[in-house]
Order: structure tokens, then C-alpha cells, then sequence
């Protein structure tokens, strides 16, 4: 490693010149000492930002695909959650196993928040600063991470009830719990609360995550610029629309269900637990 | 009264100043840099096109040497410029681009095979050799017989100026920034520093020092169409004026580039010329053949600058709101090399004309843009008339570029004076002379002096104002002392200078604000330039021939027998209204090159009896010599060496020499 | 649309500007921020260096600003131009409403009215990020100088040709709310030196000076910065380039 030069030292770059007279002789430059290394840390985090968000944002893709299924139908919902179950694997459903997913989940999602934190304004004064800024400034990307902030702060609040949900009750998903849960136990505003808050942070710290890393880039940074940008914007409509079709269906299925509300669904294929093949 | 003690006192953040610094502090020396503005922000970063140095790796620039460049730098001077400094000049000049380019200055580089140029408007190809791939390449330029000019982009003062300012920051050089030298401290014989302005805060202190170098730059400004930076407005050489002792040489030697866009006045460079753009008129032809049949477009700026505005005189002009005007034409470089090599040019066609100069003429007209007079000093750049006072580049009259400087050597000859005229400051410093037995009386004298003249100026509440009197002074320049001249306008100039002056007296501020008063900012250095216009109109006027680009239409020849020579002006007298002038006789003797023809513009000098007797005894020493060395010719013929530091003297390694 | 609305203003009769300034002299105790609105007729070609020194010569002469080269090259003159950060020097005022505001740019020490610090900052950002190159060998002149592909060359004058003009601050979220934040600014001649093979630094040097969160990992990738330089730095690319190598560097 060449020795760093703190700066009053870096008259050693004196020695360098071109004349061949007397020079003056710069205080010799200290090679850094392995202790006083700059920390890895601020790094690491940065990584482990980025990657706890993106694997945050994939997770939330399949589960709104998995949580559609109920477009197909009750009983492709129905398989889809047995299947995460491990009936499939294991003879027989294991809600337990759902619940060690959330666990995993909440893991991920506590350090991601944790760790967006650390960007997030500290204090008022920080706190008005910025948003005047932003106000001034009427720039897109600037705005963009101020919706990334307060939707943030809301899945932090949301996405917890809604986890904790899963994590004490995971044996209630199906396309009948579900649909009581939504419905009958009121939680139809949460989600679609929750729809748009988690879609528009998935999709912009996507959108972000390829700017900051540098991925898909095109010919010019403005031209990559558009291109994840249309893609932002297609991914947030895409599972917007995805969500509220599929919430508009549950809580169809809940208000028609409302009356039985508790009866679990029983699969016309499988009266019994589904056995392995 | 603060006062602030160092070894050097540089005055200006500019390439000159911050070379000069660096070398100073490299052999030791405690030195402080006082700039009106952060040192990168210094108008050496609007220098565009390039630095002269006879590098030639270019198929175009084969052959080139010291010889060429120093020929080449004589003719563009009209003789009027000292061949020993031009000769230490085109010496130093490719050890100032090989140390830039150690710096990180990332000049354009040779790629061997062919390549598309434009020549006088043909398009050429030119095969670059394998051996010189990768070495610093180099574009064409005006006045010159190879192409020299190395360049990044069309930002080479911008690349050069940040290689070195980052190379002071390195050095741990303090630069005080928004500090404007308000007057020397000096006994008459010895200088001992400087009386500075905050502009920040208004505040004067003094700083005391060893030795002091004027790095100031020109004075553009004291006329109304210049290239020039804002900032540009020649306080230094005024200071060093109303010393009383200290000279100011060929003030009237002002060059007025050709090509500044109209009306605006902002420079594009002479590169869009090298690179083959051209002049057309109004009926889009392309005239400079027809005056210059040779140079063409790429004759020096002083003779292209004329032939425009005489052709704009035969009624041959571009006409927009504004007034009169011609068309730089660089359509025909192409799309690829405008965005590659002349990106600046582009933008600023851009914005401040809304055209895109790949499709459309850019207007132009000459404009003023540089001062080759200031502060004379001697070779080693010390001022004549005060010891421990020095100067580099624009702000002095080292006298490397004579009566019209070629494009490409002003911004080599800021690094280039720095390196020398630094080691001089350091040797003096190290030396008997540098010792200094200053007085605080002395300092406290000048400081009060200063303090007076700015209380009284900004309680004064006469009836003038300075912004039209600098208005005023402005017109006049452009109008009566621009690229064309005449006894009597330059009579009835000098006249009103006068007057302007006396009327500057009576100037009343209407503002009083605490902390920098740009007002009375404003009033203060007027009074200083309207003494630099008369030291330019006195000249001119006094100056009864044409030299470079000083052009008398009632003395339209080079008269050598009675004019080969600098004119020297003094402010010995504070109420004195014109400079008294005296004059410096350029010695034919001991000229490497003695005038002659240039290899453009008019062919009609007056001869001097001398060059006759000098051309013969140069063919008589070269006959002697018979068939030796270029090096040992020259020394024969004019020594320089000896007056370069002994680092700079060593030969220079070309791909034929030394390498 | 747009160039509709374009040539109906020109065909317009000349428009008098209201030029609205956000005053203050922090010299002077008794003044506070406020603005102060001047009036003035447009002129063909008129930029807001023009129309400001206007201002100053007939209507305001304690009016405080900073113009250098006037010519886009300097840097000097940058400003909150209709509160986005830009060179006054060459904003023509006809591509701006027939009422402008002006502001000092934030984040920088206040000279007085529309004149910033800028030149004590980046000479700090310099100094800390140590911008010069590094290289321990002695420079010999009188020898050809080491080669460079001319493709590299052209590179790093691209990274070269940043003017300090403190824009990418003043468009930076981060810089408004983190002080210690270098700033695209300092981050691009980060990445101008690493590109620079003159200069012996590697990236375990570079991390020491930029692998923190005043460094490259405190940039959330707003791109102001890259959205408001008026030179069009690849800032953006240049970024997220340092950002791989130093989070590279963070897993050793």
C-alpha cells in the first residue's frame, strides 16, 4: 500500500521536483498503522443495505404473486399455502415452518430498517433542512427518496402488525382465512394501506438500488436513467394493480363469507390432509 | 493594524503566481499567495487551446525545436520582444509541459495511423507515427511554422491551472483568498511587501515580506470589448505604477483576439482556426486568403484581427442588432471532433448564442485580450526600480512576446516565468540582498496612508459616479485606442482620459454599507485603471509607427530606425496626469534574429542601420562555426543558458534528439 | 408545445424583470435574510451577469455577487437560480420567467447576498481528499514524458473538467443534512485521481479517505448532483463505480 501523507505532511511531495537543487526535507509521511485502519464497517452496511432491501423487494414480488393466486382460485390459493407448509415435502402442513419464515423475515426487515435509518434526517434540524431543499429544488429523485422515507416509516409500523399476524396465526391462510381476516377482522384498510406503502418502496428502492450499484446501465447515465425509471414505474403499476385486484377479491370472498366467518376451507380434492405421491 | 510576515509574498492565484509560489516554497522559502478570488477560479482557466512547447511527436509538428519556436515567437513579437528571454522561453517550455504532464495534466495524446484532418479547408490524412503513440500531441495555431500547440481539449487552462493549484495545496501553500493589494510598502529603493484589502470584510492589513511577486495578470478590463475576465483589471501593474520607480513597459501593446463572440465578447478559441475553421463575411466568403495568401486564416492575431476589421470596414460585415460583425465557421470540423476537442466552444455557443456551432456560423469579432505590456523586469523577472520586487506572467513585460504575442505561448509563459522567476525569488531570499531591515514606522506609514485614502473615498460624496466614468473610460478605449489608430483620435483619447481622471476625484458613493463595499470597491479602482488607459493611449499616441499589434493608420510601416524600442512608462508624480514616458533601446547587436520580414503582414519595415552589419556578422560566425550543432550555432550566436536556473538548462529529449 | 410557448415570447414585446434577491449582510448586525425585488427592462441576449451588474451600477451598488470569467468556465457565479442551483452567468433571462429569484447557495458560508465561500470549501475538500497526484519518483523534464493511450487521457479530462462550482452540493440531499459529506464534488476527483495511472494510490488508500458515510456510502443516489452540473459530469456512472470498488475494498 503507498503510504498516505496526512496533509501538513505532504510537503514530501516537494522531494518530487524537477530542480536538482536543495530541497526542503518534508516530515517523513507515517505509513498508516493497521490499527488506526479506517473501519470496513461503513461498507459492509452499505452492502448489507442494499442487499437486505433487495431481497426485501424480491420477497414482496412472489408474495404478491403467491397471495394472486387467488385470482386463479380458491383452491390454487389453497395449494400455494399448504405447499409453504411443506405438506408437500412433509406428509403433512407445518404452519411452524411459516412462522420460521416470518421470523426470518422480521430479522431481515428489522436490520433493513435499522440500517435506512441511519440515513434518515437526524433531528428537526436535519429534518427541515432537507425538506426545504426538496421544496426548492423540485427534482424528481430527490422527491422520490421523501416518499421512500414516509413510506418506510409506515411498512415499519404496517408491515410489523401484519407480520405478527403471520407469526402467531400462520396456520390461518387459506383462501376462507384469508378472506375473514380481511373482511370480517378489518384488515382490508391496513393492506391496502400496506399495498401501496410496501409496492412504491419495493419498486423505487429498486429503481434506486440500480442507480447507486450502477446495474443496467446504458449507453449514456441519462439514457439508464430512463430506462429504470419506465421500469419503476411498470413494476409499481404492475403490483399495484395486482394487489387491489387481488384485495378487491378477498374481500369479495370475505363479505360472502362473512356469515361462516371462522369455518376453515376445505379442499374438494383433498377432504384429509394432502399426502405425498 | 495587522501585519503578516513571510518570506515571499506572491500577488495573484493564477498559473504564474502559483508556479512562482511553488518553486519558491520548494527551496524553502515560507510563502503566502494572496488572490482576489479562489486560486482555481483565476482567468488562467479560460486559456482554451493550448501551450506552445516544440515537442514535436506530431506528423505535423516534425522537425520543430527550440529554434522554430524561437523564431517563430521574434516574428510574432514584430521584433519588439527580448530574444534572450524568448530563447529561455522556448527552451523551458517543454520541461514545463513534461512536469504538468507528471502533475496530472491530461493532455491529448498522439494515436499513431492515420487520421482526418481539415487544412485549409481540405480534408487530410494524416499518418501519425508508431513511435510517437501516446507522447503529448500537439494542434495547429496561428504564427507558427509547426504544429506546437499542446492541448487538452479545449480546456487547457482549466487542466493546467488545477494541476498546479492542487500541487500548492500539496506544498501546504496558504492562498488568502478575496485579498486585493492595495498598495507596496517601499522606502523608494527596496519594496518590503504590500498593504492589502479584504474583500470580504474591508478590513487593510499588511503583509510584510522578503520579497514580492506581482502575479496579477492583465488589464482587459479597461476596455469595454475584451476577453477578459472580470477580474482583469491590471491593479497590479497600477500599484507598481504609483510606486513612482518602478516602470511599466509597452502598455500600449494590447492584442485583440480575433475571434470573440459578438456582442458578449467571450473568447472561442484560436484551436477552432488550427483545427481548421474559418472566416467568412457577410456574403459567406471565406477573405483571409485574399489578404494572406499564405497564413490565411492562421496568420498572428494581430494581422488576422486587422484584416477582419478592415474588410468589416470595406462594408463586407455581418449586420445583427448589435452592430457589425463576421462568421467563424467550424461546420466543416464536424459533429465528433467539436464535441470531442472543442467542448467549451460548444457550450458557449450554446448558451449565450442558442446555436449549435456544429450546424450554424458563430459571429465573431475581434475583441480585446491581452496585455502584452507591465511590469518591466529583467530576465530573471525581478522589476526594474525596486529590489525584493518581482512579476510573472501577464502582469509583467518580461518581454517574451514583443508587440504581439503568439497564440499558445501566454499560458506556457505563466508556468514557464513561474519556474524561473521562482527560483529567482528563492536565490534572492537566500542571498545578502533577501535580507530586509524594514522599519514598522515604514509599514505603518503605508498602512495609514491606505486607510486614509479609503476613508476619505468612501466618505466622499461628490457628484460623479464611478460606474459611468468606468463606463466612460471603457468606450473611449475600444473606440480610440482599439485595433486601429490614429494620431488624432488618440490625442483626443488621451484627452479625455485626462479629464476622467480629474473627474474620478469627484466621485460620491451613495452607499455606506459595513463589511466589502463593492461600491466603493468600484470607485477605488477606477482611479488606478484610468492611469493604466493613459499609460496605453499615451503610448499609442506617442508611438509614431506600426509594430505587432500596435497599428497607427498615420504610420501604417514598422519604423526599426527610430522605434525598436520599449517604451518605459512612470507615474513619478501623484498629480502627474499623463505617464512620463521613456524609452529602452532594443539592441540589434546582440539579436539572435534581427528584424526582418515576418512571413505575413504588410512587407514594408523601415529599416535599421544595424540589422544590416548584425545579419552580416551572424553569416560571418556561422561560416566560422561551418558545419557543427544546432546548440553550439546558437550559443555562438546569442547565449542564453547561462541566465536559466541550473535544472533548466539541460537539453530536451524529442524522438530524433536525445531520447 | 414548449416550442410554441418559445416563439410567442419572442415575438413579445421587451419585458421589464422583476429580479427578486434574497438579501443579507451577515457583516452587518442589524440585517436579516429578506428579499428584496428590483425591476429592470430585458435586453436581447441578456444574462443574469448582465442584468445583475444592471442592477448594481443603477439601482443598488452594495449589491453583493460573485462573476469571474462570465463565460461559463469559472465557477464562480453559481446561485439558486428559481431555487435550483446554476451559473448566473450563462442563464439568459429569456429562458426564465418575467419574475426571477436569486438565492445564495446554501450550505456554503455566506459572504453577503448572492456571494458564497466556496473557494474555503473546496480548498478543504482538496486538502482532505488529498487531490493531487501521488507519485514518489522524481519528475525528470528533460526526458520524454511516460506515455498514455489517448483514449485514457480523454477520460480523465472528462472527470478533469469539474470547475468547483459547489451546484452538486447545493442539489445534494445528503450535503444539506450531513455537513461532513464530501459531495459529488469530492467524490468525482476521487474518481478522476483512481483513473489517473500517474498517481500510485490504490483503492485501501482510497478507502481511507472516502469509505464512510461522509464518503461514497452517505450518497442515497438522489442525482441532483448529476441533474443540476453545468459542466454534465458523468457523475452519476462515476458514483456508483466507486461505490462497487470501495464496498470491494469494505470486505477485506
Amino acid at each position: 500500500m503507498t503510504a498516505l501523507i496526512d496533509n501538513k505532511g505532504s510537503n514530501e511531495l516537494l522531494a518530487a521536483d524537477a530542480s536538482g537543487q536543495r530541497v526542503i526535507h518534508a516530515p517523513t509521511a507515517m505509513p498508516l498503522r493497521q490499527s488506526q485502519r479506517k473501519s470496513r464497517w461503513p461498507a459492509r452496511f452499505d452492502l448489507l443495505q442494499s442487499a437486505s432491501g433487495l431481497f426485501l423487494a424480491l420477497f414482496l414480488m412472489a408474495h404478491m404473486f403467491f397471495v394472486s393466486t387467488i385470482l386463479i382460485s380458491n383452491e390454487a390459493f389453497y395449494t400455494v399455502a399448504r405447499f409453504f407448509e411443506g405438506a408437500y415435502f412433509l406428509g403433512k402442513p407445518y404452519p411452524i415452518l411459516v412462522s420460521a419464515v416470518v421470523i426470518v423475515i422480521m430479522v431481515i426487515f428489522i436490520a433493513h430498517s435499522w440500517l435506512a435509518m441511519r440515513k434518515f434526517p437526524a433531528g428537526y434540524r436535519q429534518y427541515r433542512a432537507f425538506i426545504d431543499h426538496k421544496n426548492h429544488l423540485r427534482h424528481n429523485d430527490t422527491s422520490l427518496w421523501w416518499l421512500q422515507i414516509w413510506t418506510g416509516f409506515a411498512l415499519f409500523f404496517m408491515a410489523t402488525i401484519h407480520l405478527y399476524d403471520m407469526l402467531t396465526q400462520p396456520a390461518l391462510i387459506g383462501p376462507y382465512e384469508s378472506a375473514d381476516r380481511v373482511w370480517t377482522g378489518s384488515m382490508w384498510p391496513l393492506y391496502l394501506l400496506l399495498l401501496f406503502a410496501a409496492e412504491l418502496h419495493a419498486s423505487i428502492g429498486l429503481y434506486r438500488l440500480a442507480i447507486k450499484w450502477g446495474w443496467f446501465t446504458a449507453t449514456t447515465p441519462n439514457r439508464s436513467r430512463r430506462r429504470l425509471r419506465w421500469a419503476k414505474h411498470s413494476l409499481s403499476a404492475f403490483f399495484i394493480t395486482l394487489g387491489l385486484v387481488t384485495l378487491a377479491v378477498y374481500v369479495d370472498l370475505g363479505r360472502n363469507h362473512a356469515a361462516h366467518a371462522g369455518e376453515r376451507y376445505v379442499s374438494p380434492q383433498h377432504s384429509t390432509a394432502p399426502v405425498r405421491h | 493594524m495587522e501585519i503578516i510576515h513571510s518570506d515571499v509574498l506572491v500577488i495573484g492565484g493564477g498559473l504564474a503566481g502559483l508556479r512562482a509560489a511553488l518553486a519558491a516554497r520548494k527551496r524553502g522559502q515560507k510563502v503566502i499567495i494572496l488572490s482576489l478570488v479562489p486560486p482555481k477560479r483565476s482567468h488562467s482557466a479560460a486559456a482554451q487551446g493550448g501551450m506552445q512547447a516544440s515537442l514535436g511527436h506530431t506528423a505535423k509538428g516534425a522537425g520543430d525545436n527550440e529554434d522554430v519556436h524561437f523564431a517563430d515567437t521574434v516574428r510574432g513579437s514584430d521584433w519588439a520582444a527580448d530574444q534572450e528571454v524568448a530563447r529561455m522561453f522556448v527552451h523551458t517550455a517543454p520541461k514545463a509541459v513534461r512536469e504538468l504532464a507528471a502533475w496530472g495534466v491530461p493532455w491529448n495524446r498522439v494515436q499513431a495511423g492515420p487520421h482526418e484532418v481539415i487544412i485549409d479547408s481540405q480534408r487530410i490524412t494524416l499518418n501519425e507515427p508508431e513511435a510517437a503513440h501516446g507522447l503529448i500531441t500537439a494542434r495547429d495555431f496561428g504564427g507558427t511554422r509547426k504544429w506546437r500547440t499542446c492541448y487538452v481539449s479545449d480546456g487547457t487552462g482549466h487542466a493546467m491551472l488545477y494541476a498546479v493549484s492542487d500541487q500548492t495545496i500539496a506544498a501546504g501553500i496558504p492562498v488568502h483568498e478575496r485579498m486585493e493589494a492595495v498598495s507596496l510598502i517601499h522606502d523608494g529603493t527596496r519594496c518590503y511587501g504590500a498593504i492589502v484589502r479584504n474583500l470580504s470584510n474591508g478590513k487593510l492589513l499588511a503583509y510584510v515580506a522578503r520579497a514580492t511577486c506581482m502575479a496579477t495578470g492583465g488589464f482587459g478590463r479597461i476596455y469595454r470589448s475584451t476577453t477578459n475576465a472580470v477580474i482583469n483589471e491590471g491593479i497590479g501593474a497600477a500599484i507598481a505604477l504609483e510606486t513612482g520607480v518602478v516602470p511599466l513597459a509597452n502598455m500600449e501593446a494590447v492584442q485583440f483576439h480575433p475571434t470573440a463572440i459578438f456582442p458578449a465578447g467571450i473568447l472561442v478559441t484560436e484551436g477552432c482556426r488550427g483545427d481548421g475553421g474559418l472566416l467568412r463575411d457577410v456574403d459567406g466568403h471565406r477573405f483571409m486568403p485574399d489578404y494572406e495568401p499564405e497564413k490565411k486564416e492562421l496568420a498572428s492575431r494581430d494581422v488576422v484581427a486587422r484584416r477582419m476589421e478592415a474588410h468589416i470596414r470595406s462594408g463586407k460585415g455581418a449586420r445583427n442588432r448589435f452592430g457589425e460583425h463576421l462568421w467563424l465557421d467550424i461546420t466543416l470540423l464536424g459533429e465528433a471532433h467539436i464535441n470531442g476537442k472543442l467542448r467549451e466552444v460548444k457550450e458557449i455557443c450554446q448558451h449565450f448564442l442558442g446555436i449549435d456551432p456544429a450546424k450554424e456560423w458563430i459571429p465573431v469579432r475581434p475583441a480585446q485580450h491581452y496585455s502584452m505590456g507591465g511590469i518591466r523586469t529583467d530576465a530573471h523577472g525581478a522589476a526594474r526600480g525596486l529590489r525584493g520586487l518581482f512579476a510573472c506572467g501577464e502582469a509583467a513585460c518580461w518581454d517574451l512576446h514583443g508587440f504581439n504575442r503568439l497564440g499558445g505561448n501566454s499560458v506556457a509563459e505563466t508556468v514557464v516565468a513561474g519556474m524561473i522567476v521562482g527560483e529567482a525569488i528563492a536565490d534572492f531570499c537566500a542571498s545578502a540582498e533577501g535580507d530586509m531591515h524594514v522599519s514598522t514606522a515604514l509599514v505603518r506609514d503605508c498602512w495609514e496612508q491606505e486607510n486614509g485614502r479609503f476613508s476619505q473615498l468612501a466618505a466622499s460624496r461628490g457628484g460623479e459616479s464611478a460606474s459611468q466614468l468606468l463606463l466612460r473610460m471603457q468606450t473611449i478605449m475600444s473606440e480610440q485606442v482599439g485595433i486601429v489608430r490614429n494620431g488624432e483620435a488618440l490625442a483626443a483619447a488621451v484627452d479625455e482620459l485626462k479629464a476622467l481622471l480629474l473627474r474620478s476625484r469627484q466621485i460620491g458613493l451613495r452607499t455606506s454599507a459595513p463589511g466589502a463595499n463593492p461600491e466603493l470597491t468600484t470607485a477605488w479602482r477606477l482611479q488606478k485603471m484610468l492611469k493604466l488607459a493613459l499609460c496605453v493611449a499615451y503610448g499609442a499616441l506617442q508611438r509614431t509607427e506600426s509594430r505587432g499589434a500596435h497599428f497607427r493608420e498615420d504610420h501604417p510601416q514598422r519604423d526599426d530606425a527610430h522605434w525598436l524600442k520599449r517604451t518605459l512608462a512612470y507615474w513619478r508624480d501623484a498629480e502627474q496626469r499623463v505617464p512620463t514616458l521613456e524609452y529602452e533601446t532594443l539592441d540589434i547587436r546582440r539579436m539572435e534574429l534581427p528584424p526582418g520580414w515576418r512571413g505575413y503582414g504588410a512587407r514594408d519595415a523601415i529599416e535599421h542601420p544595424e540589422t544590416a552589419l548584425r545579419l552580416a556578422k551572424i553569416e560571418q560566425i556561422r561560416s566560422e562555426l561551418g558545419d557543427t550543432d544546432r546548440h553550439t550555432m546558437q550559443q555562438a550566436l546569442m547565449p542564453f543558458r547561462h541566465l536559466l536556473p541550473p535544472h533548466l538548462r539541460g537539453a530536451n529529449a524529442r524522438l530524433e534528439e536525445n531520447a | 408545445m414548449i416550442g410554441i410557448l418559445h416563439r410567442q415570447r419572442k415575438k413579445q414585446e421587451q419585458r421589464r424583470l422583476e429580479i427578486a434577491i434574497l438579501r443579507h449582510n451577515p457583516a452587518d448586525p442589524t440585517s436579516t435574510p429578506q428579499l428584496q425585488s428590483f425591476h429592470i427592462e430585458e435586453a436581447e441576449g441578456m444574462t443574469l451577469f448582465i442584468a445583475l451588474n444592471e442592477i448594481r451600477s443603477t439601482q443598488d451598488p452594495s449589491l453583493q455577487f460573485d462573476f469571474v470569467c462570465r463565460a461559463g468556465i469559472c465557477g464562480s457565479c453559481a446561485m439558486l437560480i428559481d431555487g435550483r442551483p446554476g451559473l448566473a452567468c450563462r442563464t439568459l433571462t429569456r429562458d426564465l420567467g418575467p419574475r426571477i429569484t436569486l438565492a445564495a447557495l446554501p450550505f456554503f458560508e455566506l459572504i453577503g447576498d448572492l456571494s458564497v465561500n466556496t473557494g474555503k470549501w473546496m480548498r478543504g475538500t482538496s486538502e482532505r481528499l488529498q487531490t493531487w497526484i501521488h507519485d514518489h519518483a522524481k519528475v525528470d523534464a528533460d526526458a520524454l514524458e511516460a506515455r498514455m493511450e489517448p483514449e485514457l487521457a480523454e477520460a480523465i479530462y472528462e472527470l478533469d473538467r469539474c470547475i468547483e462550482c459547489g451546484c452538486c452540493i447545493a442539489g445534494c440531499g445528503t450535503a444539506q443534512m450531513r455537513e461532513d459529506f464530501v459531495g459529488a464534488v469530492g467524490l468525482n476527483k476521487i474518481a478522476r485521481f483512481r483513473l489517473d495511472p500517474r498517481d500510485q494510490r490504490n483503492d485501501e488508500d482510497f478507502y481511507e479517505l472516502i469509505g464512510d458515510d461522509d464518503g461514497v456510502f452517505g450518497c442515497m443516489a438522489l442525482l441532483g448532483c448529476h441533474d443540476v452540473c453545468p459542466k454534465q459530469l458523468p457523475l452519476q456512472t462515476q458514483i456508483a463505480y466507486l461505490r462497487r470498488k470501495m464496498a470491494l475494498i469494505g470486505l477485506t
